[in-house]
């Protein structure tokens, strides 16, 4: 049978305004399967063509990928993926977007969409369908995602336009830009950086087409069990509380970095945890929502009482630490504030966070004055989140410092910064200590992406089993276990909030897999499928520089945790070593030459 | 044996922490059975019907940092605590 589902790749080349699409053959949907396997298969043809680009260069691409369940009614799944070179990493940056935008690209008729060059002026992309229009959006500059959606849903007449967009951050440069569709962001990494460089405000998508299956009628029932199952206790914390929970816990575990990772014990957790938001029904708002098409409905959103409901900000947990622990800083409306600021800006709100955390530690320590921000860079002031990130999006004083994130702060102001720069191949950490999670620090130091979360979630191997006595090779087979299940969560696409609801994930996927796509596959052959997709990020970063010895940690993982009750703790530089000599074994990557034929 | 409570056992409950009534010491079993007994709302959500163990991704942790083994004996100086698996997204 052949593969179900829109198949044609759009490109567009915005400096000659060529517009070229075509059709992809079934054997690449069923080696890449989509979403973020299908877009790292594009991004190699590319850099195969072209050599290596650096990041913001004319041809350095945006990639567009949707999830194969996107627009079917596979529940928690209407996403897409994009991919670029990051301009904070120089390598391989493929992150996940979700809900109506990604219905909206299958419904185009699309699989993928490649925008490079360089737009004369500012420019909105529309795809109308089967038309391709690129509009001028000179007067959408300076405006957020949020109000460039309300414009162009205004001026192009249509309320159900689906947009993702740009803030003022994508279009100066800031590194750690992202890109907003539908209230979610493709956060990490700059992809909005690259966006901005191609002077690209926004691209609207309107697609009416259908998006057929290969089996309604097992594609019906199977996605009616999951949907049951995402409505069941698997997701009871994410539908309930949100991911903001995990504060409270991180902290009883004492696994909660605070203070750019100086300690791991946060005193004011309890005053900035949103589960606080929650049971303060007095005090605060709670909003709810969610992706289209998802059961689950995530997203938890406060505000406080009598402010304007649009200023709600999401509560994310990774979000909320950044600007609260690890900031030092104890309050939750200076913490959402700085969320929703923001994502007006389209900031990716971990890096734009733990820049600030830098930058108060350097300061704290004489490296930094409080450099015309009219109040102290000090941790603990909930005062200076928004005039630093205001600098950050203008880019003076402060902000020309840490617009290009930790590493290149760091590298500016010398060694001392770098030895508390808290970066993994330029990708700021996330909110995870991993001096207490050993089989984490690994995934985080061999993560093609840097320090991503979402691709080394091998922590839940030690929250579980904290104590547990790992062999390295247990440890380094879970750790490849746990990134190969991301690569297939990522490239199906569906929500990680929904790991809970299978059973046997690699069977079941494969069987919604073979019912929506026509083209049949069993569990082992999709996790040989994701085997070849790590593979193929690796030859990614390869080509674009990366070398084994670029897999390390920030030197503060090194040392001992000063408090709480893993105080002592740290890594072990020659288990580390010895972890990553034995994963390299167990991958059996040999970096190719550069842009060698494959 | 008093449990501190987090994420949806807390939400169920209504508390940070309780006090279970059980024969101290004990083991996870005794405590997983003595909760749902005790707290019937945290069945199916945070204890599996069969009241023998958690429901995903619920965790019983010793102090918040330690799994106790299936047949350990603990009381509540080892402050026990009825968590979940940090996870984002």
């Amino acid at each position: 049978m052949r593969y179900r589902g829109p198949r044609d790749v759009l490109e567009v080349d915005l400096t000659t305004r060529v517009v070229r699409r075509y059709a992809l053959e079934d054997e690449v949907f069923a080696q890449t399967l989509g979403g973020v396997g299908l877009a790292v298969w594009l991004l190699e043809r590319h850099l195969e063509q072209y050599g290596p680009l650096a990041p913001l260069s004319p041809q350095s691409p945006l990639v567009f990928a949707a999830g194969p369940f996107a627009a079917t009614p596979v529940p928690a799944a209407n996403k897409h993926a994009l991919a670029t070179i990051s301009p904070l990493t120089g390598l391989l940056n493929e992150g996940l977007s979700s809900s109506h935008w990604s219905v909206a690209l299958r419904r185009c008729g699309l699989a993928a969409l490649i925008v490079t060059g360089i737009a004369r002026e500012w420019s909105t992309l529309v795809v109308d369908d089967g038309e391709v229009r690129i509009e001028p959006a000179g007067e959408l500059i300076g405006a957020s995602p949020r109000e460039t959606t309300k414009r162009l849903r205004e001026r192009l007449g249509d309320r159900t336009l689906r947009i993702c967009a740009i803030g003022i951050a994508g279009e100066r440069g800031v590194r750690f830009a992202s890109v907003e569709n539908d209230g979610r962001q493709a956060g990490r990494g700059g992809s909005g950086a690259v966006m901005g460089s191609k002077r690209l405000k926004a691209i609207a998508l309107r697609g009416r087409g259908e998006v057929a299956v290969a089996d309604p009628g097992r594609v019906a029932a199977l996605s009616a069990v999951l949907r049951e199952r995402a409505m069941g206790p698997a997701t009871a914390k994410y539908r309930v509380l949100g991911t903001g929970a995990n504060l409270r816990v991180l902290q009883r575990m004492g696994q909660l970095p605070t203070r750019n990772f100086t300690g791991a014990v946060f005193e004011g957790a309890e005053r900035v945890t949103p589960e606080a938001a929650r049971e303060s029904r007095a005090t605060f708002v709670e909003l709810r929502a969610g992706c289209a098409g998802c059961p689950v409905q995530c997203e938890h959103m406060y505000v406080r009482r009598g402010r304007d409901r649009r200023a709600a900000a999401a509560s994310e947990y990774e979000s909320v630490w950044a600007f609260g622990p690890n900031c030092g800083v104890d309050d939750l409306d200076a913490v959402l504030d700085a969320i929703a600021l923001c994502d007006d800006y389209g900031l990716d709100t971990i890096t734009t966070g733990a820049t600030i955390a830098f930058a108060m530690e350097a300061a704290e320590r004489g490296l930094l004055g409080d450099e015309g921000l009219g109040t102290p860079l000090r941790f603990g002031n909930a005062d200076v989140l928004r005039p630093a990130i205001e600098a950050i999006v203008a880019g003076e004083g402060l902000g020309a410092l840490l617009r290009e994130g930790v590493r290149a702060a760091a590298a500016r102001l010398g060694p001392e910064a770098e030895s508390f720069a808290m970066h993994a191949k330029g990708l700021e950490l996330p909110g995870y200590e991993p001096r207490t999670l050993p089989t984490y620090a690994l995934s985080l130091a061999v993560c093609t992406r840097g320090a991503c979360h979402n691709r080394a979630a091998s922590y839940d191997v030690d929250f579980r089993r904290p104590d547990a006595p790992l062999s390295d090779e247990e440890r380094v087979r879970a750790a490849i276990e746990i990134e190969n299940d991301a690569i297939l969560w990522d490239s199906l696409v569906l929500c990680k909030f929904v790991r809970g609801c299978f059973v046997d994930f690699a069977e079941e996927a494969a069987a919604l897999w073979s019912a929506v796509s026509g083209l049949e596959l069993d569990g082992e052959t999709l996790k040989r499928r994701a085997n070849a997709i790590w593979r193929a990020k690796r030859r990614i970063n390869a080509a674009l520089g990366w070398r084994p010895a670029d897999d390390v940690l920030p030197p503060r993982l090194f040392e001992p945790l000063r408090d709480g009750p893993h105080a002592g703790r740290r890594l072990d530089a020659a288990e580390l070593e010895r972890l990553r000599t034995v994963y390299e074994r167990e991958r059996g990557f040999v970096v190719p030459h550069p842009l060698a034929p494959r | 044996m008093q449990i501190e409570l987090f994420g949806m056992a807390r939400e169920l409950i209504g508390e940070p922490r309780i006090d279970v009534e059980i024969e101290t010491p004990a083991t996870v079993d005794k405590l997983i059975d003595a909760l749902a007994r005790s707290y019937p709302q945290l069945l199916g959500i945070v204890i599996d019907h069969d009241r023998s163990s958690l429901v995903e991704p619920n965790v019983l942790l010793l102090d918040g940092r330690r799994s106790p083994g299936r047949d350990e004996l603990f009381d509540e100086r080892d402050r026990p605590c009825l968590l979940f698996v940090p996870s984002g997204g």
